[in-house]
């Protein structure tokens, strides 16, 4: 069937896709409440900034990535020289890249399920005694669970079809970065790829299929449970 | 005891209110637009002055000159919505117990299980809270602030998204569990029966600032007090007693419980769904109060009750008699009567009313909510 090629590209987009969701989610939460629930001076800027990735080319982000987080870049250097940590052209640079661009995706999803949140059930709970952070994690974040869960799978799905900025901050190395989008674009520079390439292609369709049905499961069980009249 | 000094602009609106709060409630009332719910928010700590104090118990909870705030969750100020605000993700037993986690054990007041039974939210629990009607919601919702074991409860409007019928019904059981629960209360209401029925003692407010406070009738004194009463139509409200039926005069016999040994009794009409016993509140329109010197002979009228005349106040049109009968009734007369029958103090006249003008407020121990004539 696959070869162990493809086999390794396929596990390790998969890999860097839900790692990449682990590492922008609780990031994603806090800008997304900041954004929806706080005034605060330079609140267009952060807007602007989240979305950037969303308007520049992938190439573009991932160069800047490299030049923050390159060897020679202002933090990649810091991490270099302090812990010997490098992090640009591994599989780590392929999962920052993917978050990267996952970003305003994931921001934007929840910033619009808690925007849609009743504002007064939050001051209802803040006279039964709960602190800001506890209604966050008690009321806010149940309540807007459905948009939560499609921020994560628009971020995963995103990730799945990440290229330009993994290419030009991870590379293209087997096992590290090369996902299945570059895996396909690796194929096709090979005289006899065209097979293995149509292979990947089927696999990436089925994948990001796979990925919206889950999605769409899981958003209805949630929304039963938030909206139903039976019991949860 | 709450001490409030605060002031407030938004917008048009201004509000300024000094006052201080002792005792087990005060009814909170006025106009919609008064600035009832916006005080409320400041001493609940949802909307911060812009000048002035708030202090309940001793503890500073608002000083705008020093920069003092506390935070909402911290001030221990429980709160009944209007829209009870029920979290929709949870069930009404889950709901309920929504605060307990907050409050350490050792400051907890009520346990879930008395408060459960106050307000007779054992069927409800498992319930989603989609389900439930208004008056259930807000059973529950006042269930979860009192186990947030504040210090106080502020209660605003809570009944009023409700219709008249489940009113009746819902505010005895809340009453009662106020009273079990011995919580002071300020409970606002555009609803003279309605915040008579929690407390006597009343903080009027209109266009932002306090129009009137103390005992409902000390505030019959004060004109502009008397003008939001006739507003909002005044009301005799008396507890009383169930004392009997008389099914053959289709009549119920109604004892208060204020009369002293007066002895005097009300004819109402048949109510048989209140037993003999039960302690019920009766409402009376003043303007359905007719005053005579001496006893009426001959007439339909079912209720004549003696009484000496302790105040007269006269309004612009329309003069209120209020007349000491062992128990206070409010009598609204025309400046004529009062001319004709040389109404004033110390004066001893009848009351008279008939059975079918006397209203009673609470619910019936069974079938439809209100069983009285209303």
């Amino acid at each position: 069937m696959l070869s162990h090629a493809e086999w390794t590209a396929l596990l390790l987009s998969v890999r860097v896709g839900l790692l990449s969701v682990v590492v922008e989610a609780p990031f994603a939460l806090g800008v997304a409440w900041l954004l929806a629930r706080r005034r605060f001076l330079g609140k267009t800027a952060l807007d602007a900034l989240v979305h950037l990735p969303l308007v520049l080319p992938p190439v573009v982000t991932g160069y800047l990535l490299l030049i923050l987080l390159g060897r020679r870049g202002l933090i990649g250097g810091f991490l270099y020289h302090h812990f010997g940590l490098s992090v640009a052209f591994t599989w780590k640079a392929a999962v920052l890249a993917s978050a990267a661009m996952g970003f305003p995706l994931m921001v934007r999803a929840i910033r619009l399920a808690i925007e849609l949140i009743d504002r007064r059930l939050e001051e209802a709970a803040q006279t039964l005694g709960a602190a800001p952070s506890q209604v966050f994690v008690r009321v806010v974040l149940p309540l807007a669970a459905p948009g939560v869960l499609t921020g994560f799978v628009l971020a995963f799905a995103r990730s799945l079809g990440e290229f330009g900025a993994t290419l030009t901050f991870a590379g293209n190395i087997e096992g590290q970065s090369r996902t299945l989008p570059v895996a396909i674009y690796t194929f096709l520079q090979l005289p006899s790829g065209d097979a293995a390439a149509e292979r990947l292609v089927i696999l990436s369709v089925v994948l990001s299929l796979g990925a919206l049905a889950a999605s769409e499961l899981l958003a209805r069980a949630v929304k039963r449970r938030l909206g139903g009249d039976g019991r949860a | 005891m709450l001490e409030l000094e605060v002031g407030l602009r938004r917008g048009g609106f201004t509000l300024d209110v000094t006052a201080s709060l002792e005792g087990p409630a005060t009814a909170l009332f006025g106009p919609s637009g008064a600035g009832k719910s916006t005080l409320l928010g400041v001493v609940a700590g949802l909307v911060r002055p812009g000048r002035g104090r708030v202090v309940l118990d001793g503890e500073v909870l608002d000083d705008a000159g020093r920069g003092v705030h506390v935070p909402t969750h911290r001030r221990r100020v429980g709160v009944v919505f209007q829209d009870g605000r029920l979290f929709p993700h949870l069930s009404a037993g889950e709901n309920l117990r929504f605060p307990e986690r907050f409050v350490p054990p050792a400051r907890r007041r009520f346990q879930a299980e008395e408060v459960v039974r106050w307000l007779a939210l054992e069927p409800l629990l498992k319930r989603s809270v989609r389900s439930l009607s208004g008056g259930e919601a807000q059973r529950v919702a006042l269930g979860r602030a009192l186990l947030a074991s504040p210090r106080l409860l502020l209660m605003d409007e809570p009944l009023s998204a409700l219709d008249k019928g489940l009113r009746g019904e819902i505010l005895p059981l809340l009453h009662g569990a106020l009273q079990a629960s011995g919580l002071p209360v300020v409970y606002v209401s555009h609803d003279l029966a309605e915040a008579l029925q929690i407390s006597r003692e009343m903080l009027l407010l209109k266009g932002g600032r306090i129009a009137g406070r103390g005992p409902f009738l000390d505030l019959l004194e004060i004109p502009e007090a008397l003008d939001l009463f006739r507003d909002q139509g005044l009301l005799n409200v008396v507890a009383a007693r169930v004392a009997g039926h008389r099914a053959e005069d289709a009549v119920t016999l109604i004892e208060p419980l204020t009369g002293g040994s007066g002895g005097v009794s009300f004819k109402s009409a048949l109510s048989p769904g209140h037993p003999a016993g039960r302690e019920i509140r009766v409402a009376l329109r003043p303007e359905d109060v007719a005053l005579a010197l001496a006893p009426v002979a001959g007439t339909s009228i079912q209720n004549q009750v003696p009484g000496t005349i302790r105040r007269v106040v006269q309004g612009e049109r329309r003069t209120l008699v209020v007349i000491d009968a062992g128990l206070t009734l409010l009598a609204d007369v025309t400046r004529q009567s009062e001319h004709e029958l040389d109404l004033r103090a110390g004066r001893p006249v009848w009351c008279l009313f008939k059975a079918q003008a006397l209203r009673i407020l609470d619910a019936a121990a069974s079938g439809p909510a209100d069983g009285t004539n209303s």
